[in-house]
């Protein structure tokens, strides 16, 4: 964007604490990041552990997804950087906390997600791959997974919108994220109306922009019955 | 583990905590009236068969979900600080803001999943064009939609610790106050996760319990037929 049209759109206040807030906006890009894959990880873990009804594992993880659903974001994110170390007796950063914090909390909801993904599949096609020769693995593996995640694409991405509009809770427990940075900004320029507005438009932004890509997703993988 | 436990700081305290649980229900209550009000209304433009209605309610909807609650928490309490608006009330429009737009996408998903015949039947049969939405599609799209209208009302219950941010005495805001004073992080923070996990279970509760708040499957399609 050419000078004057920068100087037009963005407030003086912003423009003059850039790197700063730049810095902040990519700490929230860097936590939404950890917190996709690590919730992904364990989220699908978990959808496994539920969906394969072993006998003690799978009820652990039905408790663990029902507490974690229950609890507020800002309740995890205080037991990850207060209690948890309290109780355990090691030293945390707000960073690891929140990052530790965004992946058991995600995670709950994903692995619900992809438990009814795994529901979604007939069984009939199983059968049918058992018919051909494969193994109950190779079936699950090959057949009932991909099909799972395929048709679970947009409740994940709004789980994934929703945390990255969650990144912004980190700021409570003292993270430099994008709102972090915005309320330290205002404590020193107090210009609380461009400040907030402007990240709420980056947000906005970003937000509707990861919908996007999962819609567009979506729209290449989904398989419509 | 080195840490020693000491409840009784927690039940000394259970004063703070009880105001605490009373200001999130009350908060909870007075945000999910108007949500649920403000879903419907913008539901019903998203379903209708005006286009600027629909584009309307898309762009409320997009606008207002893709903004982190507690950014709109900080426009009402920060950046439009000059109108002076109580905390509380600050925190009531962030949830009803944030909320009534999820509100008003199950609305119009559950309005668009009652057959089309359903309204043509009841506007044959000489009602109102008012009366076919109130009488005949509202309590079908309801019904449909009555699951995900319940865990959005847990989720609201548990966004409204957001509010601590801002300074409502919520449940959160009175953890923090605690452990503050006692230093007794680990049982403090367990102890408001499991009240709120208590309210979120009573919320389910009373869904499957309450004659009428059930979902239901949508009435024959007789109509389409």
């Amino acid at each position: 964007m050419p000078e004057p049209v920068l100087a037009a759109v963005v407030p003086e206040v912003i423009r003059d604490n850039l790197p700063f807030l730049a810095a902040g906006f990519a700490m929230t890009l860097r936590l939404a990041a950890v917190g996709i894959v690590g919730g992904s990880l364990v989220g699908l873990l978990l959808g496994l552990l539920r969906h394969a009804e072993i006998p003690v594992l799978s009820r652990l993880a039905a408790l663990y997804i029902e507490i974690v659903r229950g609890t507020p974001l800002l309740v995890v994110l205080f037991v990850c950087y207060f209690a948890i170390p309290a109780l355990a007796g090691y030293r945390t950063t707000a960073v690891a906390a929140a990052s530790l914090g965004f992946v058991l909390f995600i995670a709950a909801y994903l692995a619900e997600d992809v438990r009814s993904g795994l529901r979604s599949v007939p069984s009939g096609l199983v059968r049918a791959g058992l018919a051909t020769g494969l193994t109950r693995w190779q079936a699950f593996r090959l057949i009932v997974l991909p099909q799972a995640l395929r048709r679970i694409i947009p409740p994940v991405f709004s789980q994934y919108v929703r945390l990255l509009k969650f990144t912004s809770v980190a700021s409570v427990i003292g993270v430099r994220e994008l709102t972090g940075s915005a309320l330290l900004v205002n404590a020193r320029e107090f210009q609380p109306v461009a400040i907030i507005a402007t990240a709420a438009v980056t947000y906005l932004v970003v937000c509707s922009g990861l919908s996007l890509v999962g819609r567009l997703l979506d729209a290449r993988l989904s398989i419509r019955t | 583990m080195s840490y020693q436990f000491d409840w009784s700081q927690v039940w000394q305290h259970r004063d703070l905590i009880l105001d605490g649980l009373l200001v999130t229900i009350a908060l909870s209550v007075a945000a999910l009236v108007p949500t649920l009000i403000v879903g419907m209304l913008i539901g019903t433009l998203g379903a209708s068969t005006s286009r600027a209605g629909r584009v309307a309610a898309g762009l409320y909807v997009e606008t207002m979900r893709n903004v982190p609650l507690l950014i709109h928490m900080y426009v009402w309490y920060m950046a439009l600080a000059f109108l002076r608006l109580p905390a509380f009330l600050c925190a009531v429009l962030g949830l009803t803001l944030y909320s009534s737009a999820y509100v008003a996408e199950l609305v119009r998903a559950g309005i668009a999943a009652v057959p089309r015949g359903q309204a043509r039947a009841a506007a044959a049969s000489g009602l109102r064009p008012w009366q076919v939405q109130v009488l005949v599609v509202y309590p079908q799209a309801l019904r449909i939609v009555a699951p995900s209208l319940a865990s959005l009302a847990s989720q609201l219950v548990k966004d409204s610790s957001l509010a601590s941010v801002i300074a409502v005495a919520e449940l959160s805001y009175q953890a923090g106050a605690i452990e503050g004073q006692t230093f007794r992080t680990f049982e403090v923070y367990i102890t408001i996760a499991v009240l709120y996990i208590a309210l979120v279970l009573l919320i389910s509760f009373a869904i499957d319990h309450v004659p009428g708040l059930r979902a239901r499957r949508p009435i024959a399609r007789i109509a389409d037929a």
